[in-house]
């Protein structure tokens, strides 16, 4: 455990007419069961009080320590030191606005798309607060709470070469959480409705199946499989829709 | 706000899912396609007189002269199709390069590869096609003939690879994109791909070097 980590990190201030983009190297005595959570808060109080990155919870639940680590996208705080080789090159997630050195804007990227893809349960049914709660199946319960589990920390559109390229793609995580709506019974939306969001270019067929998120989601979410999910429901909706169409005109 | 649809905007809102149709459709036209016309030059491995007559039948049915521009067209249609997704612009191609080589990610890697021998072989289909169609009937000697021409074998080596790693990658990336291949079974399926691109490559490569030294 005595190995000496060398941390090359990426410095910029955008704030700062004077700063330019570079690599900065810190050097750091590795400790028994560090994560990268602890190695950057020790570079920050010991060594360099300036260095920006984002952190709350320190354990894979806020979502805010995206970054990426040694070429993959991934949560800092999730992430062990003795699980890299000595040398770290941290870098910002790119796709998303760079706020300072690793820290980057998430939220405005992710309340757009909550907006855009109407990331909610719609309902018709009135809210009664004093009625009890409607009962759900246990089995399609979890099946819902396992695409809940992102926590939004952008580290697949990171990976996503499509979003990389095409600003305007909504990436894995907003399709995922478009399949997680279709599960539940309580959103009243039809295979139409979802088509209208998700079934172009900047929804599944827009995806090019590279799988970037599936294989570096931290939260490991089914991703592949809900992409795939989407991509036949959505193919079939609109050949069905095409046959409708023509017997319609004629 | 909400309106009726009108026939007009819906067509336009489902071309994307009917293109991607015809990307898939498409492809896997041309991997029965790639597999059969394998099958068929493999037939050398018995003879130059079986290639002959294999050769024969086709032309004779009016298959080649037919066949050979449908399929052109359809390679033409899928490159098309697929073109939609390759970077073109500059700014998109610097991105994604830098993409790949920060993730160290086979996928990705695939995707590329994918990319740029799909353009390779729409050139190379192209002049194979022209030089063969153009020259009907096509025989054993011919063949042998080409070979042994300027840098024929080369080409025709790396048109093989080229084919086999597109094919292969094709197939897995159809699988991955529309859900056939799954978390689950993704490790077995790509390993099976390796092996289905290796066949393809043996068989081409036997018919080649049969095709070298044949006696004509
Ligand atoms: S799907 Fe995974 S990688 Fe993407 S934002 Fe959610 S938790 Fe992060
Ligand atoms: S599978 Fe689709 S969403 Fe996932 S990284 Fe690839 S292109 Fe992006
Ligand atoms: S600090 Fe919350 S996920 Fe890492």
């Amino acid at each position: 455990m005595d190995r000496m980590l060398t941390i090359n990190i990426f410095r910029y201030n955008p704030q700062d007419p004077d700063s330019k983009p570079h690599m900065e190297s810190f050097y750091i005595d590795e400790t028994e069961s560090m994560t990268l959570f602890i190695a950057l808060n020790r570079i920050r109080e010991e060594q360099d009080p300036s260095l920006q990155f984002d952190f709350c919870c320190r354990a894979g639940i806020c979502g805010q320590c995206g970054m990426v680590i040694n070429g993959r996208p991934n949560l800092a705080c999730k992430t062990k030191t003795k699980d890299l080789p000595s040398q770290i090159t941290l870098l910002p997630l790119p796709f998303f606005k760079l706020i300072g050195d690793l820290s980057v804007d998430t939220g405005t990227w992710f309340r757009e798309m909550n907006t855009h893809i109407e990331s909610w349960i719609h309902t018709s049914k009135e809210f009664d607060p004093e009625a009890e709660e409607e009962r759900m199946d246990n089995e399609l319960a979890e099946q819902i709470y396992e695409l809940d589990r992102c926590v939004e920390c952008g580290c697949c559109l990171a990976a996503c070469g499509t979003a990389r390229m095409r600003e305007d793609f909504l990436g894995a995580v907003a399709l995922n959480r478009i399949a997680r709506f279709i599960l539940d019974p309580r959103d009243e939306r039809e295979e139409k409705d979802y088509f209208e969001i998700i079934g172009n270019d900047q929804g599944i067929f827009g995806c090019m199946g590279l799988l970037g998120c599936e294989d570096v989601c931290p939260k490991n979410l089914p991703l592949q499989d809900q992409l795939g999910f989407l991509r036949r429901k959505m193919g079939f909706f609109a050949l069905k829709d095409l046959k409708r169409g023509k017997k319609k005109t004629c | 706000m909400w309106s009726d649809t009108t026939m007009h905007v819906q067509s336009s809102t489902r071309t994307p899912a009917v293109l991607d149709w015809l990307e898939v459709l498409s492809g896997i036209g041309l991997v029965l396609f790639i597999m059969g016309h394998s099958l068929f030059v493999a037939s050398v491995i018995f003879g130059a007189s079986t290639f002959n007559g294999m050769a024969g039948f086709f032309e004779n049915t009016g298959l080649a002269q037919v066949g050979g521009p449908i399929i052109g067209l359809v390679f033409l249609l899928h490159f098309v199709l697929a073109a939609r997704k390759i970077p073109f612009r500059a700014a998109q191609q610097s991105v994604i390069w830098k993409h790949a080589r920060m993730m160290h990610h086979e996928d990705t890697w695939l995707w590329l590869i994918q990319a740029v021998t799909g353009m390779l072989i729409l050139l190379m289909g192209s002049i194979h096609m022209w030089v063969l169609l153009n020259d009907l009937p096509i025989t054993a000697e011919k063949s042998v003939a080409l070979l042994y021409a300027g840098t024929w074998l080369w080409f025709y080596l790396f048109f093989l690879l080229f084919v086999a790693m597109h094919v292969a990658i094709g197939v897995y990336r159809a699988g991955v994109k529309w859900g056939y291949i799954r978390r689950e079974n993704r490790a077995r399926m790509k390993k099976y791909l390796y092996i289905f691109a290796g066949v393809l490559v043996a068989i081409d490569l036997v018919s080649l070097i049969r095709f070298y030294f044949l006696s004509v």
